[in-house]
């Protein structure tokens, strides 16, 4: 690290770099991906997670009672109050459960194959286990393992037994463990009740940037079964193997934490649309309300493909938070099964509603596109309605060639930081903070390896950390390493993270980052959705 | 899925400082037994892997410190406890008049829901020493009136009765710890669905 320049929370937000270097002050209005219409809950990932942090103490946050989102749906459409207990997967899901049995049925044997007789002690002789760079476990409250992300959770008691121990410890003086740090190891807590989860990493990640991740894994969890059950189950027994529940979620907890290693959306609390004409945006929204809008308690419909957004519209009193688009985005691409049959789900979203279902009906549009169509409603006898709502949206998005649209861009879409015209621009990421959107360019060399994108990331992460730092938190970051010049740049519109010829020139970098923020103005509406459409 | 997964039984021994809980333990876990006395810091577990009717289970032992000036592992700790082993020394009356109070301190700490049912056992050590002070019967007594606790009378030395005393330990563990998956409803207004409680059901067996 040969410079590096920060500026503070005094600094302006416009680029007028510390020696002088005066730049075109960037307009307010000139900011790209600013919207006053709003779909997604706007959050700063940290404070978020910082909320996370301030709750623990609390003892969580307080099961909602009666005012859950849920409920109210419920109750402003139903009007009545019969809620008997319901079919809610109707046949479908019968498929991907014989499907999800196979598949671990092949991969037990495998491991099996591999270490019939390995006791819990070999594995933590294993250097291969134990130099794995992440390491995730959950564990109940009173120690009972759950999931770990290498390995075999049962192959691993005597690890669980030391991590209750220490959580234990020091609950008994009204404290909550955080982060032991030792040497290049943090080993992060994150203790939710009745779940304790447990990062141990020598990745870059900051403690902050892990503990975030535990939520996301424990915003999964909660997906799957809903926190009061979860809190349920733990009341009535404490020395409940919670592993009986979530049979068959390793699938989308592995995915998950695959993912967090390397996308984005993630760390910086936001989603990324996949960028589109408007115009073929347009009356892809306006489909799904033209079919939907009559459909009582629906919450929301949203198009998806490869963790791209392409539409979503909402009931009108309600926001989709990032990170339950996530989880969605995650069991959809950890669910090779839908891909073969219309499904209808419970799905919980934690921050729409943690202690209830939504139901979702989730297909594919077509055999012949890749894109994904979830809608969600309170209302679990409402298959077939939606079954028939799905039908029409895909005949007329077929009609108005949408289909084909959506394939095009799935296969086109992505650009090149070359687009901009920026010579000496490598890479960036750029959220807007109004609407919750990112854009990112493909990677091009010299990160077109999988390990130079990992190091990137790495950087970015690095960079993420140090604007964000609750200490000191900065405005502008500047860093000139060996390998590049990292620029991080936080105002109230947006993020930027971009990397840089390690070479360029102060001036140059602003130069750049300046051409890039029109760049990015100018395509605006084909990479954000900058309108809230409701049903 | 889960019936393949190897269940875990957590086994908490309390007793007097000096009734043998670390031999015991020993002598169950590793075979082997040693005359001299080292005051358990803390606490200490071993694990070990039995059969119990045909499954697997994996018994974390937790032996803690007699001396209540070493309880330091915090309340939160013997929450979620399988089985509770109460030990005393045959030749220790006081040892066997303390078994009230770990009993009490035990169900108050640990809080366990059904405090009536919870899996107790009994063990009354050393008894290869010839200065016996607590009988037999008094010891049945004092089990019977607990709700017919499981009692043994063991040598950690002599291995007497020690792999009998932890099999029925493991095996009332995890009799209790598989009766909870009978009525697990979702008080949740909104609830699951028929499909997924097939699911459980079908893990549990």
């Amino acid at each position: 690290m040969a410079e590096q320049v920060e500026v503070g929370v005094a600094g302006k937000s416009s680029l007028n770099c510390t020696d002088g270097d005066v730049v075109t002050d960037v307009l307010k209005d000139d900011t790209p991906g600013v919207s006053g219409e709003v779909m997604l809950v706007n959050t700063d990932s940290f404070e978020e997670c910082n909320h996370d942090l301030d709750t623990q103490f609390s003892g969580g946050e307080e099961i909602s009672g009666p005012d859950s989102p849920i409920r109210k749906v419920q109750r402003e459409q139903d009007g009545s109050n019969e809620l008997a207990v319901g079919i809610s997967n109707v046949s479908l899901n019968h498929e991907e459960e014989e499907k999800t049995e196979s598949e671990e049925t092949v991969l037990d044997a495998n491991e099996e194959e591999e270490d019939e007789e390995s006791t819990d002690e070999e594995y933590l002789k294993s250097s291969e286990w134990i130099l794995k760079e992440k390491h995730v476990f959950i564990l109940s409250e009173s120690g009972k393992p759950i999931y770990t992300r290498h390995g075999k959770e049962d192959r691993l008691v005597t690890l669980f037994g030391v991590m209750q121990a220490l959580v234990s410890f020091v609950a008994d003086n009204d404290d909550v463990i955080r982060c032991i740090v030792a040497g290049n190891h943090k080993f992060v807590f994150l203790v939710k009740s009745p779940l304790i989860l447990v990062a141990v990493s020598h990745t870059v990640a900051s403690v902050p940037q892990l503990i975030m991740q535990l939520t996301y894994v424990h915003n999964q969890i909660v997906s799957v079964l809903t926190a009061s059950a979860l809190t349920r189950m733990f009341e009535k027994r404490r020395n409940y193997d919670f592993r009986h529940l979530l049979g068959g979620t390793e699938r989308l907890l592995d995915h998950l934490l695959n993912l967090l290693d390397s996308h984005p959306s993630f760390l910086l609390g936001a989603i990324q649309c996949l960028p589109l004409n408007c115009s073929v945006r347009d009356t892809i929204t306006n489909t799904i309300i033209q079919y939907c809008s009559k459909i009582k308690n629906l919450v929301f419909g949203l198009i998806i493909c490869q963790n791209q957004l392409i539409s979503l519209v909402r009931m009108k009193k309600f926001l989709l938070h990032p990170a339950d688009l996530h989880l969605l985005f995650n069991l959809v691409n950890a669910t090779e099964s839908l891909k073969t049959s219309e499904n209808w789900m419970p799905i919980c979203l934690p921050k729409f509603d943690p202690n209830g279902y939504l139901y979702g009906h989730v297909s594919y549009l077509a055999d012949d596109c890749e894109a994904c169509l979830l809608l969600l409603t309170v209302d679990k006898e409402q298959f077939f309605t939606l079954s028939e709502a799905k039908q029409k949206i895909v005949d007329r998005l077929r009609r108005h060639h949408c289909l084909e649209g959506i394939n095009v861009a799935i296969r086109s879409s992505a650009y090149t930081v070359r687009a901009v015209g920026a010579p000496e621009l490598r890479h960036f990421l750029y959220k807007s903070k109004t609407t919750a959107q990112f854009t990112c360019p493909e990677f091009t060399p010299p990160y077109h390896t999988d390990e130079e994108q990992k190091r990137l990331y790495g950087m970015y992460q690095l960079i993420h950390h140090r604007v964000h730092s609750a200490s000191r938190p900065l405005k502008m970051v500047y860093m000139v390493m060996d390998t590049e010049t990292l620029v991080g740049w936080v105002t109230k519109e947006f993020e930027l993270y971009a990397a840089l010829e390690p070479l360029v020139t102060k001036s140059n970098a602003i130069v750049f980052v300046n051409k890039l923020l029109r760049w990015i103005k100018n395509e605006e509406n084909k990479l954000f959705i900058l309108n809230s459409p409701t049903f | 899925m889960a019936s393949r997964k190897k269940i875990l039984l957590k086994v908490i021994i309390l007793g007097d400082s000096g009734v043998g809980k670390t031999s015991l333990m020993n002598q169950f876990v590793n075979k082997k037994f040693s005359n001299q006395y080292k005051a358990t810091i803390g606490a200490d577990f071993l694990t070990k892997e039995v059969m119990v009717d045909d499954r697997l289970v994996t018994m974390q032992i937790w032996d803690t410190a007699g001396q209540e000036r070493f309880q330091s592992l915090g309340v939160a700790f013997y929450r979620g406890a399988d089985c509770c082993v109460l030990c005393y020394d045959v030749t220790s009356p006081n040892s066997f008049k303390s078994l009230d109070s770990w009993r009490d301190e035990f169900l108050i700490q640990a809080s366990p829901r059904d405090p009536d049912h919870f899996p107790f056992v009994v063990l009354g050590n050393k008894i290869d020493l010839e200065n016996r002070a607590v009988s037999t019967k008094r010891a049945q007594q004092w089990c019977h009136s607990k709700n017919e606790v499981p009692y043994f009378e063991t040598s950690a030395k002599e291995a007497i009765n020690v792999e009998l005393a932890f099999q029925t330990i493991a095996r009332n563990a995890l009799a209790q710890e598989s009766e909870v998956d009978i009525g697990h409803e979702f008080p949740d207004q909104i609830k699951l669905s028929n499909d997924n409680k097939a699911k459980q059901d079908a893990c549990s067996c």
